[in-house]
C-alpha cells in the first residue's frame, strides 16, 4: 500500500442475492485513493459505485477482499466497531439528503452529536457555527420543507462535518440539485477538500471532474482506465441509439 | 450516548407523533386504570373486613373452651379454627385451676380471665322498663381487658356493680305499652340502679325466683360484637348465682371453668399460643386463625382482580408493539441514518425501547390517576347510597370503601412502564438490527 492511501482495497468483492441469481456489484476491486485527495468515482447505473462507497463507509460490508480505512481493515471489525468508525472517520453526504423532517436544521446538524455525548450547549454551538459555514446561519431554525434542494444539501454537508472527518464520503450529492446548486455543492465539497480533507465523491455528473485530483472509473465492479471507460460509454450511448431508431 | 440525551431524545420524538402516541397510551391507561381500581376494590373490602372484624373482637385473645372427650373435634372455620389434637382415647380435659397456671405459663400469654355465663338469667327491670339480655361473669376487674369500648361510666367492675352493653342500653321497653302508645324514651342507666329476675326450676317443676339489685357502672358502645346483648358482673356474683340455680357448690379445682379467655402479648404470637394450648389437650380458638383465613381469601381476590386489569393492559401491549412496528417501518431510514453518523445497534435498541416505555409510562400515570380518582368516586357513590340506605332501615351503615395504597400506584406506574418496555421489545430489536445500507435505501 502507497504511504500516502488513506484507502486501500484488495480483491474487493461483493455479491447481491437477487432471487435465485447473483449479482457481482464489486468483482475483486483493487483500488487506492490517496489521502487528502478530491477522488470522483465515475461509473454507469449498476456499476458499484455506491456500494463501493457505502463499504467504505462501513454502511455494508464487502463478501470478499480487504478494505482497509488508514490502515485498518474495515472488514474485520464487529457492528459496534463500525458505528464508531462511522462516528469518528466519516462523514456522509446522501442524494436524497436524508434529514429528519421533523426537526430544524441545527437540530439536523446537531443530531449526529447526541451520540458521541457532546454536552447540549456545545451541539448549539458547534452547529450553528458550521451552518455559518455552509452559508445557512439565517436558516437555522427553518425545517427541511422549508429549505430549498441545495439549502437541504448544505445542512447535510454541515452536518457531515460535526465529527470534523478526515474522510467525507458523498453519494451523487448534485443528484436531485439543479445546475446552479448543483455547482454550489461542488465548490463547497472542493473547499473541503482544501481545507485538508479526503473527499469522494462517486457521480455521473461530468462537471465534477473540475474539481477531481484523482478519478476512479467503474465498469461492472472493475476498476477501469479512462479510455476504457470512454470506449463502453460510447458503445452504451451507440446501442441507445440503435434502439430509438429501430 | 448519555442519558440525558437519551430521554430528551424519547420524549422529543414521542412527541413528534402527539396523535399516535396518545391513542396508544388510552390503552395503557385503561388497562393501568383497571388494574388500579380493581386492586383497590378488592384491598378496600379486606380492610373493611379485618377492621370490622377487629372492631367486634380483639385479635390478640383466644378463647379456651374445656374439652369433654368426645374425640376429635373439627370446629371453627376459616383456615384453623379449634382442633383437639392427640390420638388414640381421647380425655378430658377441664379449665380447672391448674389448667390456668398451665395456660398461663405459656411463654407469649398476657393474662388468662376465666368467664361464665349465668344460666338461669330471666328479664332485667328498671322501673316500669324492662329489657333481656345474657349475663356473663368475668374474672377480672376491668373489663377493658376484652378491648371493648365504652360509652360512658368505668370498665371497672367490683361485686353488685355492672357493666351493660351497647344493644341492652338501647333496648328497654315497657310491657305495659298499648298499641298507638308512643314507647318511652331510653334510660340513662349510669349509676343506676336495675333489677335482675333469675329462675330456676325445682325438681318437680315450681319456679322459683331471686332478683339482684346491681348498680351499673359503666355503657359500652355499641360495636356488633356479643358484648352488646349481654350485662357484665364479677365471677364471684356468676358463681353465686349459678351455684344458687344449681342448687350446689361449684369446684373450681374438679369441674374447672366454662371459659377462659387467654390474651397474648402480640397478634404474632397467637397463632403460636392457641397451638400450643390445643397440644395440653384444651380446645382453642382464635379469631386470628379465622382473620388469616380472610386475609389469604383477599389476597386471591386481589390477584384475580388484577388479573382481570392485566387482560386490559395486555390488549394495550399489543397496541404499543403495533405503534411501534408501524413507527420503525416508517422511520427506517432515520434508523439508516442514526446508524450512518455514528449511532450503535445499542443506541437505536435504547431509543425505540425507551419510546415504547415512555408510551407505557405516559399511559400509567394516566392510568394510575383515572383508577385513584375512580375509587374516589365510587366511595363516594357508595357512602352516600349506603347512608341512605342505612337510615332507611335505621341501622348503622355498611362499612364500604376503596381503598389505594402508594404503593399500589408505584407498582401499577412500573408495571404500565414494563409492559410497554416489553411490547417494545420485538420492534426495537428489529430496528437496532437492521443493516445500515438497507434501512438507507428503504423506500
Amino acid at each position: 500500500m502507497n504511504t500516502a492511501s488513506l484507502i486501500c482495497t484488495q480483491g474487493l468483492t461483493k455479491i447481491f442475492q437477487m432471487g435465485r441469481q447473483q449479482v457481482r456489484a464489486l468483482d475483486g476491486l483493487d483500488l487506492e485513493i490517496p489521502a487528502n485527495s478530491f477522488t470522483t468515482i465515475m461509473g454507469p447505473s449498476g456499476s458499484g459505485k455506491s456500494t463501493l462507497l457505502y463499504i467504505l463507509g462501513g454502511l455494508d460490508r464487502p463478501t470478499g477482499g480487504s478494505v482497509k480505512v488508514d490502515g485498518v481493515g474495515l472488514e474485520k471489525m464487529d457492528e459496534n466497531d463500525l458505528a464508531i468508525y462511522r462516528r469518528n472517520k466519516v462523514g456522509f453526504v446522501f442524494q436524497s439528503f436524508n434529514l429528519v423532517t421533523s426537526m430544524t436544521a441545527l437540530e439536523n446538524v446537531a443530531f449526529p452529536m447526541r451520540f458521541m455525548g457532546t454536552p447540549g450547549r456545545k451541539r448549539h454551538d458547534l452547529a450553528q457555527k458550521l451552518l455559518a459555514q455552509v452559508g445557512l446561519e439565517k436558516r437555522a431554525h427553518h425545517r427541511p420543507t422549508e429549505l430549498s434542494g441545495g439549502q437541504q444539501q448544505r445542512v447535510a454537508i454541515a452536518r457531515a462535518l460535526v465529527n470534523n472527518p478526515p474522510l467525507i464520503l458523498a453519494d451523487e450529492p448534485t443528484g436531485n440539485l439543479d445546475t446552479s446548486s448543483g455547482m454550489s455543492i461542488m465548490q463547497l465539497l472542493s473547499e473541503l477538500h482544501n481545507a485538508g480533507r479526503t473527499v469522494v465523491v462517486v457521480t455521473h455528473d461530468p462537471r465534477m471532474l473540475r474539481f477531481a485530483t484523482h478519478v476512479v472509473y467503474l465498469l461492472d465492479g472493475k476498476s477501469v482506465s479512462e479510455a476504457e471507460y470512454r470506449a463502453a460509454s460510447e458503445m452504451q450511448t451507440f446501442e441507445s441509439h440503435e434502439e430509438i431508431s429501430a | 450516548m448519555r442519558f440525558s440525551d437519551l430521554v430528551s431524545l424519547i420524549f422529543s420524538n414521542l412527541n413528534r407523533r402527539k396523535g399516535r402516541v396518545a391513542l396508544t397510551a388510552v390503552g395503557v391507561i385503561i388497562g393501568t386504570a383497571a388494574v388500579v381500581l380493581l386492586v383497590s376494590l378488592a384491598i378496600g373490602l379486606q380492610r373493611n373486613a379485618t377492621q370490622s372484624f377487629g372492631s367486634i373482637t380483639d385479635l390478640t385473645l383466644i378463647n379456651v373452651y374445656p374439652n369433654y372427650g368426645e374425640g376429635p373435634i373439627m370446629m371453627g372455620g376459616g383456615g384453623g379454627g379449634m382442633v383437639m389434637e392427640g390420638g388414640g382415647m381421647p380425655q378430658q380435659k377441664m379449665l380447672t385451676t391448674q389448667a390456668i397456671e398451665e395456660i398461663t405459663a405459656i411463654p407469649g400469654v398476657a393474662s388468662v380471665i376465666p368467664r361464665e355465663y349465668v344460666q338461669y338469667s330471666g328479664s332485667m327491670q328498671y322501673g316500669r322498663l324492662e329489657a333481656y339480655g345474657g349475663i356473663m361473669g368475668v374474672g377480672v376487674s376491668d373489663l377493658a381487658e376484652f378491648g371493648y369500648p365504652l360509652e360512658a361510666g368505668t370498665t371497672q367492675l367490683e361485686k353488685g356493680t355492672a357493666v351493660i352493653g351497647g344493644w341492652i342500653a338501647k333496648n328497654w321497653m315497657d310491657p305495659k305499652l298499648r298499641p298507638g302508645q308512643e314507647p318511652p324514651p331510653q334510660p340513662d342507666l349510669l349509676n343506676q340502679q336495675i333489677k335482675v329476675n333469675l329462675i330456676r326450676w325445682t325438681q318437680d317443676g315450681q319456679e322459683v325466683r331471686k332478683t339482684i339489685n346491681l348498680r351499673i357502672v359503666g355503657v359500652l358502645q355499641e360495636a356488633r360484637s356479643e358484648a352488646d346483648s349481654f350485662l357484665f358482673v364479677r365471677l364471684e356474683d356468676s358463681t353465686a348465682w349459678n351455684e344458687w340455680g344449681r342448687g350446689k357448690r361449684i369446684n373450681r379445682y374438679k369441674e374447672g371453668y366454662e371459659q377462659l379467655i387467654v390474651k397474648a402479648e402480640d397478634t404474632d404470637v397467637v397463632l403460636d399460643v392457641a397451638e400450643q394450648i390445643n397440644n395440653m389437650g384444651y380446645m382453642a380458638s382464635t379469631p386470628q386463625s379465622f382473620v388469616q383465613g380472610v386475609n389469604s381469601f383477599f389476597t386471591v381476590l386481589q390477584v384475580i382482580f388484577g388479573g382481570v386489569g392485566a387482560i386490559a393492559l395486555l390488549v394495550a401491549a399489543i397496541g404499543i408493539a403495533n405503534t411501534m412496528t408501524m413507527a420503525i417501518l416508517e422511520r427506517t431510514r432515520e434508523i439508516g441514518l442514526m446508524k450512518a453518523v455514528g449511532a450503535t445497534n445499542r443506541d437505536v435498541l435504547s431509543i425505540f425501547l425507551g419510546e415504547a416505555a415512555g408510551i407505557g409510562l405516559l399511559g400509567g400515570l394516566g392510568g394510575v390517576l383515572v383508577g385513584w380518582l375512580g375509587g374516589q368516586v365510587l366511595n363516594v357513590v357508595a357512602a352516600t347510597y349506603l347512608t341512605s340506605q342505612a337510615a332507611q332501615s335505621g341501622g348503622m351503615p355498611t362499612n364500604f370503601g376503596v381503598y389505594t395504597p402508594l404503593w399500589l400506584l408505584g407498582f401499577a406506574l412500573v408495571f404500565s412502564t414494563l409492559v410497554g418496555l416489553l411490547s417494545g421489545l420485538y420492534p426495537a430489536l428489529r430496528a437496532a438490527t437492521l443493516v445500515p445500507v438497507t434501512a438507507l435505501k428503504y423506500e
